[in-house]
């Protein structure tokens, strides 16, 4: 039976054209995460070379104002740049549903409690917060950031699930499953969640979008990490010492074309996905 | 044994009071009896029905006691119903045909509903394709996702997971009410045969058709307004009703072979109270054509021949 179920899924995973462009643009970049960082030959805040070098065979993506190698900052900052997405996304999507699902299919007073503290986290001024917190953490690294990006990122998606539970729960197959004795959380986890198991997975693809890109927004701001490199990190050092205005563009398109690829490979693999999960969607 | 019900007041918590679906009511259904329970829209039928499995907000328990092969049903605790609910009482609903997840398989469907009530699937797997036979379904609809199959086979399905347990009560809500009259027959001769077969012990079919409780029901019960009217084997109910609104009620169905280019068919004239704050006593009082100064007060549901039962101060 089991073998059977994922047999299914990946025939119609693999038949599925977007899902195999998107996982294809996916995986190259993951690989460069994992195996890029072997071949650069530099740290990548060091100073190594000539200033605002173009690619060459000693600098691949060339050097920046400073003389750092490009190269090594892309493959080290393509690493934190999925770290912050899987874990800031992760913890987003994972208490966006945890909450989500709780607020929608119990409702009444716990809904009212989970609903009230949702708004508050929502409209919480996460800048001036974040201002606050980087003024007492002197030292920030990817994995602080990616745990506060995900805690503060969660609210949106609890909304969006609760209300997706909302309207699931009245359907007649989750009443017959109370009907027949089950219990409340079997019924969120077999009947309601894969239910709109496309739609937590698009939020997932939101989130990990959207950590990345406050994570850039955090490093412009001066509150990013610390230590390490990132796109975001990159892209902004290039914006700042005007590499665009210099013709510097090694500068900036590798770290912008990775981020606008692996966020749009996400999407594409999303609406993939969603026709392979959904019956109702199925070519065959 | 079968089912015993007590004074079972089941109300509708509204912002505007209470609304009195359930009054009272108070009847047995017997081994291997088939009980059709019939009565016009809103009159209680499916809160009766529901009231016995699940109390979904806001319907309410106020009082009564269900007693189901000599054990106190606890209909009014969510909780401890659950070891009832599936294995015990089940029930076919409205809506069967579209009361299986979309995201599983029907085989693993099953598989997740006994393992919460801790039955093996692979042990009654046997039983389980004997009883798809039974409904002419093949085996391979365990491995297919409900929009696969049609509706009526749908509907199939759900009957045969409602009663794989052998519950001692089944619950029949409007089950032939979506159906056409072919389907609605061999629906109908599948809950005999449950019955004859022993899958099931006693039935309440709930329907407002009485022309399918004639061919299928050993005793018919007739609502009205939230309240017992009359219980009694088919045969007296349709030849014989001694309530005012079941005499009524049946003289209304059209004949086989009546003309009514001459004569119109009749109805019953007005309409039923309602709920929220319904008027003392018998609630039929303003339509009924034999009422009096009695029929102030609730008459009884009261047994006046042995399995004849009538709530009306005129047959009292």
């Amino acid at each position: 039976m089991r073998a059977g179920i994922r047999h299914e899924f990946l025939y119609f995973a693999l038949r599925n054209a977007k899902l195999r462009v998107g996982l294809s643009i996916l995986l190259l970049f993951i690989v460069a995460a994992l195996i890029g960082p072997l071949f650069a030959r530099y740290d990548p805040n060091a100073y190594v070379g000539p200033p605002a070098h173009p690619p060459s065979p000693e600098y691949w993506f060339g050097t920046t104002t400073f003389g750092q190698d490009v190269y090594s900052q892309f493959a080290h900052g393509l690493r934190s740049t999925f770290v912050v997405g899987l874990i800031g996304g992760g913890i987003g999507t994972l208490l966006g549903i945890l909450i989500g699902l709780v607020a929608g299919y119990r409702g009444g007073l716990l809904d009212e409690i989970l609903n009230m503290f949702t708004n508050i986290v929502l409209i919480l001024p996460t800048l001036a917060v974040l201002i606050i917190i980087a003024a007492y953490l002197t030292v920030r690294g990817i994995l602080v950031e990616s745990i506060f990006i995900g805690c503060t990122a969660w609210p949106w998606a609890a909304r969006a699930i609760r209300a997706q539970t909302f309207s699931l729960r009245a359907r007649e197959f989750v009443d017959l499953a109370r009907m027949s004795g089950r219990s409340s959380l079997k019924i969120m986890l077999t009947e309601i969640a894969p239910n709109m198991m496309s739609y937590l997975f698009m939020t997932f693809i939101l989130q990990f979008g959207g950590a990345i890109l406050n994570a850039a927004t955090l490093d412009f701001i001066g509150l990013g990490p610390t230590q390490g490199m990132s796109l975001g990190l990159m892209m902004n050092n290039a914006v700042l010492w005007a590499a665009l205005q210099l013709g510097m563009w090694w500068w900036l398109i590798p770290p912008g074309a990775a981020i606008t690829a692996i966020v749009g490979a996400l999407y594409v693999m999303n609406v993939g996905l969603d026709e392979v999960f959904n019956p109702k969607l199925r070519e065959l | 044994m079968g089912l015993r019900v007590e004074n079972l007041r089941v109300y509708y918590r509204t912002l505007r009071g209470y609304v009195r679906a359930l009054e009272g009511a108070t009847f047995s259904v017997a081994d291997g009896e088939i009980m059709g329970l019939a009565g016009e829209s809103g009159c209680g039928k499916t809160t009766l029905g529901h009231s016995l499995i699940y109390l979904k907000p806001p319907m309410t328990y106020i009082e009564g006691r269900v007693f189901l092969d000599g054990r106190e049903v606890p209909i009014w605790d969510m909780k401890r119903m659950n070891e009832f609910r599936f294995r015990r009482i089940s029930i076919i609903p409205q809506y069967a045909m579209n009361a299986l997840n979309p995201t599983r398989k029907i085989g693993r469907m099953i598989a997740e509903l006994l393992a919460a009530h801790n039955v093996d699937f692979n042990e009654i797997l046997p039983e389980l394709k004997r009883r798809l036979d039974l409904v002419q379904l093949s085996h391979d609809v365990l491995n297919m996702y409900p929009i696969e199959l049609s509706g009526g086979m749908r509907q199939r399905v759900v009957m045969v997971i409602s009663t794989l347990l052998n519950p001692s009560l089944l619950i029949a809500d409007e089950i032939t009410s979506a159906l056409d009259v072919s389907t609605q027959k061999a629906v109908c001769e599948m809950i005999v045969e449950f019955r004859n077969r022993g899958f099931v012990r006693s039935t309440i079919f709930i329907t407002h058709d009485i022309s399918i409780l004639y061919q299928i029901a050993d005793t018919i019960a007739v609502m009205y307004a939230g309240q017992m009217a009359e219980k009694a084997p088919t045969e007296v109910i349709l030849r014989s009703p001694r309530h005012p609104y079941t005499r009524m009620l049946i003289a209304s169905l059209p004949r086989v072979g009546a003309r009514y280019r001459q004569e119109r068919l009749h109805g019953i004239p007005g309409a039923p109270p309602r709920l929220l704050d319904p008027p003392p006593g018998c609630r039929f009082r303003d339509r009924c054509p034999v009422a009096f100064e009695r029929c102030q007060e609730t008459p009884p549901f009261v047994e006046v021949e042995p399995g004849h039962f009538i709530a009306c101060w005129r047959e009292i």
